[in-house]
């Protein structure tokens, strides 16, 4: 019992203590952290204006809004490849589901620094580079097999009787897709867009490669930092972080071990 | 079989395929072509130029010296939610709050931690011993920090696995050892770590592929120095944009490595029995 505590503790501080840093950062007054070469390890002189500071005018609010419509569009493009493909899957025979689904798994490990070179040298061809849409494009090859993956998972579990059931009564596929179908998977295609959601958000590599100038928040806070602009890194640091701790909270349910691990078991 | 359900899955397979097969294909076949438009190993050559052996290098380790990291740190915290203790449900929140710190927040926040002078963890060794450690010294050093960081954004991923595994081995096993007389080394070593081997595979090919991948932590923390593969292909594509087949040379190299470790990996925890 005795030994559960000492490693629950080590583990938790282990855990918490950059994100108390990170706090500290945010909060504490300049002079004690990013100024102080030996920055105080507690909460002395804490203040909001390091925040509504940085936060103000559209050094902020323009690679947040670009953020925003770039995870939703993710969102959106997965959900409308996703969602079909993972019903396929689901009711095609194992045999020649899993296949396809370890091809979408492996292509998931593909570098992105290698794929996103080529990507980006046809995007300005095609007039994508720099754009939301064109970065949304490049994320999805990320998101995309994740969320069929779960989507998989969450129409295998609908009973296939209540399908046939409907197409007895004489209900189309879209019918039966609209009315049965998506109101019972709602939960995991709502994890899947927010899953989705959560990875362009966080996405730093396709960004930097094919939005470089006017980016999303982590490339903006990369650059903040590279040149010197601390406070506004930080301070950006932590309003990009709370929505996704939420959101991490909000999806404990699927970030299972069984279920990570379940792609490659089967 | 049906049509319908094929038809279904065809864009979605068509996407992945399209626009991350033929890129990396491109991005291969690219990387022959010689300024003149012939195929030749011009741009490999160059590469020696830049270091490309001390990259190499420098990913295996980090890459090594990470999953190890992970690992060691992922079976303590598994081990540790595998029992029954008071704020147990605390606990486990806690250590998948990491996952949702995105990398780069993470990457800054230490860089703040460890810094060349100063900086909180010296802010605690000051305090206690009175000297000064300069993180950055040696190649090594750095390489560790970027380890380190790594490892507190992805040991939740980790720990969350080995404990699924973990929760699948009979307790009875556990208390049939413990009669015999085998201790807790024995036991883990005997009873865990077998019955954990296809979960440990599935860790160490998810973790691996990434590792090899790591690209916004060292950015951040090290810059280039030294260059990891990542930095050193992202490095060689800005200055030399919009010629890529240097960079393009590299990024093949590190799609190499990628591919053999997933090959070996998969051959070593018996791919058939996952």
């Amino acid at each position: 019992m005795k030994w559960s505590y000492i490693g629950a503790i080590v583990v938790g501080a282990y855990f918490l203590f950059p994100l108390y840093v990170l706090f500290l950062l945010a909060f504490n007054s300049p002079t004690f952290t990013i100024l102080a070469r030996y920055p105080a390890l507690l909460p002395i002189s804490l203040t909001l204006n390091n925040l509504v500071v940085s936060l103000q005018g559209s050094a902020f609010i323009d690679p947040l809004i670009k953020s925003l419509e770039t995870a939703t569009l993710v969102g959106v493009i997965t959900l409308i490849l996703a969602v079909p493909a993972g019903y396929g899957l689901s009711r095609l025979p194992r045999t020649v589901a899993y296949p396809i689904l370890v091809l979408l798994l492996v292509t998931n490990m593909m570098p992105a620094i290698v794929i996103g070179i080529p990507i980006a040298v046809e995007f300005i061809k095609l007039h994508l580079f720099e754009s939301v849409v064109g970065l949304a494009l490049a994320q999805t090859l990320i998101t995309l097999p994740l969320a069929t993956f779960i989507l998989q998972g969450t129409f295998s579990s609908i009973p296939q009787d209540l399908e046939n059931q409907a197409r007895v009564d004489g209900a189309g596929l879209l019918r039966r897709l609209f009315s049965i179908l998506l109101p019972i998977a709602a939960p995991g295609i709502a994890a899947a867009f927010l899953i989705s959601w959560m990875f362009s958000w966080d996405e730093f590599t396709y960004a930097i490669l094919l939005i470089p100038f006017h980016s999303t928040l982590p490339v903006t806070i990369y650059s903040d930092v590279t040149r010197g602009n601390l406070l506004a890194g930080v301070a950006f640091s932590l309003v990009f972080t709370l929505p996704v701790i939420v959101l991490t909270f909000a999806l404990q349910k699927y970030l299972r071990g069984e279920y990570l691990a379940g792609g490659i078991k089967g | 079989m049906k049509l319908t359900p094929f038809l279904l899955v065809l864009p979605a397979v068509g996407y992945i395929v399209a626009f991350s097969f033929f890129p990396t294909v491109d991005a291969v076949y690219l990387s022959f072509q010689d300024p003149h438009g012939g195929l030749s190993l011009h741009n490999y050559q160059e590469l020696t130029y830049f270091n490309i052996g001390g990259a190499v290098l420098d990913t295996v380790l980090v890459t090594v010296g990470a999953l190890l990291i992970q690992l060691a740190l992922g079976f303590l915290v598994a081990s540790v939610l595998s029992r029954e203790f008071f704020g147990k449900k605390a606990l486990s929140t806690i250590t998948i709050i990491p996952m949702g710190v995105a990398t780069v927040v993470a990457a800054i926040t230490f860089s703040f931690i460890f810094q060349t002078s100063g900086g909180y963890a010296n802010t605690i060794i000051h305090s206690l011993f009175g000297t000064n450690v300069n993180w950055y010294q040696t190649s090594l050093s750095s390489l560790i920090v970027v380890m380190l960081a790594d490892s507190w954004k992805n040991t939740p991923i980790v720990s969350l696995i080995l404990l699924a595994g973990m929760s699948s081995i009979p307790r009875e096993l556990y208390y049939s050892a413990a009669i015999d007389g085998a201790g807790p080394f024995r036991r883990f070593v005997h009873i865990t770590l077998p019955n954990l081997r296809s979960f440990i595979g599935v860790a160490l090919i998810l973790r691996g592929v990434q590792e090899f991948n790591i690209f916004a932590l060292p950015l951040i923390l090290i810059g280039d120095h030294p260059p990891l593969l990542t930095t050193l292909v992202y490095n060689l594509y800005t200055t030399t944009f919009p010629e890529v087949g240097l960079a393009l040379a590299a990024a093949t190299v590190l799609l190499g490595f990628i591919l053999v470790f997933m090959g070996v990996v998969i051959k070593l925890t018996g791919g058939r029995s996952t």
